[in-house]
């Protein structure tokens, strides 16, 4: 025991180094969902409270700085309000319309999904992992892998998607996350691709394995392919700002800003999607 | 010193806090932002010695990792590391200032950076390339911001400091 107050420093040096090496050992081997269960079961309440902490701060903060904004958006809506009231009846000849003529081409009806409105609570507090926490949890019925979105405009554009779920949060990666990968095309051409964060340090997407035979150029918009089983196919991920043609590749790749701002990011919409089945059992035969 | 304890667990919890906070994304310059968890860790490392650095270090890299999409451990283990290397570089051998503060910082980000990619590279199966370009930035960004946060310091642990014969 003496020893051990007397070198404390390196004692503990060592009990520290060890915890954190066999912990992230532990994580990458098997045993990993009762090591989870074990650091879930200390992180969540200080998670929750973080998450609580940080929600109760940014409301606070908001309650001074977007009292003006609110304004200026609520006369905006208002003004869109009276737009969309007007064209509500248009709308809705089109969609009768849009029904016969789908009926007579025998086509399927379009899925539809329902979404739930949520609130960016915090992003992570460091340079290292670009994802973002959102108020709403497996309470409200959100499931990994549901798709987050968020309204450019009049259009859904895609934000990321749901890694993982606690009761009342859950934790998005967005698109430009390096880790993300993401099926695309052009939406002018039609052309695939893949689709994945450019770098840690920037807000840009990397378009990957584009056909060389299209002529990829600034300002094209690029759109979900709705390849991959997660996100559903049409919505806009952001517009090409470089093409990048390499002689030794067999493809070209393209530079995309996304359309919508990771940094100011702070109303989405999480789609009650759940991946593919075959999708689901391509990861799990993979995993295996 | 209980009322020292209290005040480091505040200090790391705020600089938590903060760092998570969006509005903090505004102070981004190429693409990073400072890591005032990690400052605080090398300031109580630098003026308490290599035992306080490293109990200070590991508590709030356990924090950070909960708050993070991070492995348990992995913004653990290169606080733990630097806590107590600092430590042996601490007051007694480097006398505080601008200069010293802003090196001691700056190495020690790079290191924490080096060791954190190494540990990505190995547990987290991460791109090394695309995380590569942060620690740079981030570290000089720590560096030129630690002498002002080292003086806002040194006055709240003033006592503290005295008490420890530096």
């Amino acid at each position: 025991m003496d020893f051990i107050i007397r070198h404390k420093t390196i004692v503990a040096f060592i009990g520290f180094s060890l915890f954190c090496l066999i912990s992230l050992t532990l994580k990458t081997s098997t045993p990993i969902t009762t090591v989870e269960g074990i650091g879930s079961l200390f992180a969540l309440p200080f998670q929750k409270g973080y998450d609580g902490l940080q929600g109760g701060i940014h409301r606070f903060w908001a309650g001074f700085t977007e009292l003006g904004e609110l304004r200026d958006e609520l006369q905006r809506t208002r003004q869109k309000l009276m737009k969309y009231e007007t064209i509500a009846d248009e709308l809705a000849e089109m969609k009768r319309e849009n029904a016969r003529l789908r009926g007579m081409l025998s086509m399927m009806d379009r899925i539809q999904y329902e979404s739930i409105p949520a609130m960016v609570i915090s992003r992570d507090p460091d340079n290292w992992f670009r994802t973002i926490v959102l108020n709403r949890g497996s309470s409200d019925g959100v499931k990994v892998n549901m798709p987050v979105v968020a309204y450019h405009g009049d259009e859904k554009a895609i934000i990321g998607k749901i890694i993982e779920v606690r009761g009342s949060v859950s934790r998005v990666q967005p698109i430009v996350a390096p880790e993300m990968k993401l099926g695309v095309m052009l939406q002018a051409s039609r052309f695939p691709g893949l689709l994945r964060g450019y770098s840690s340090n920037t807000n840009l997407c990397l378009m990957d394995y584009v056909s060389k035979s299209v002529l990829v150029k600034f300002g094209d918009v690029v759109v979900t392919s709705g390849q991959g089983g997660i996100f559903p196919p049409g919505l806009v991920v952001g517009k090409v700002l470089k093409a990048d043609i390499m002689e030794a590749s067999a493809y070209q790749r393209a530079i995309v800003t996304p359309a919508l701002d990771y940094n100011r990011i702070e109303d989405v919409f999480i789609i009650k999607k759940e991946p593919d089945r075959e999708f689901l059992d391509l990861i799990k035969s993979a995993e295996e | 010193m209980v009322i020292g304890y209290v005040f480091t667990g505040a200090l790391i919890i705020a600089s938590l806090i903060i760092q998570g906070h969006g509005s903090f994304d505004v102070l981004k310059v190429a693409g990073a932002k400072p890591d005032l968890l990690f400052i605080a860790v090398v300031f109580f490392s630098y003026n308490f010695g290599s035992f306080y650095g490293e109990v200070t270090g590991f508590i709030a890299g356990l924090l950070h990792d909960a708050v993070s999409n991070a492995p348990l451990g992995l913004l653990t283990f290169p606080k733990v590391v630097l806590g107590y290397i600092v430590g042996m570089f601490g007051r007694s051998v480097l006398r505080e200032n601008l200069a010293t503060v802003f090196l001691l910082v700056l190495a020690a980000s790079i290191v924490k950076g080096i060791i954190s990619l190494f540990l990505c590279y190995i547990f987290d199966g991460a791109s090394v390339a695309s995380r590569a370009g942060v620690i740079i930035p981030e570290s000089i960004y720590n560096a030129v911001l630690a002498p002002f946060l080292f003086m806002l310091y040194n006055k709240i642990f003033e006592r503290e400091i005295e008490r420890a014969g530096n």
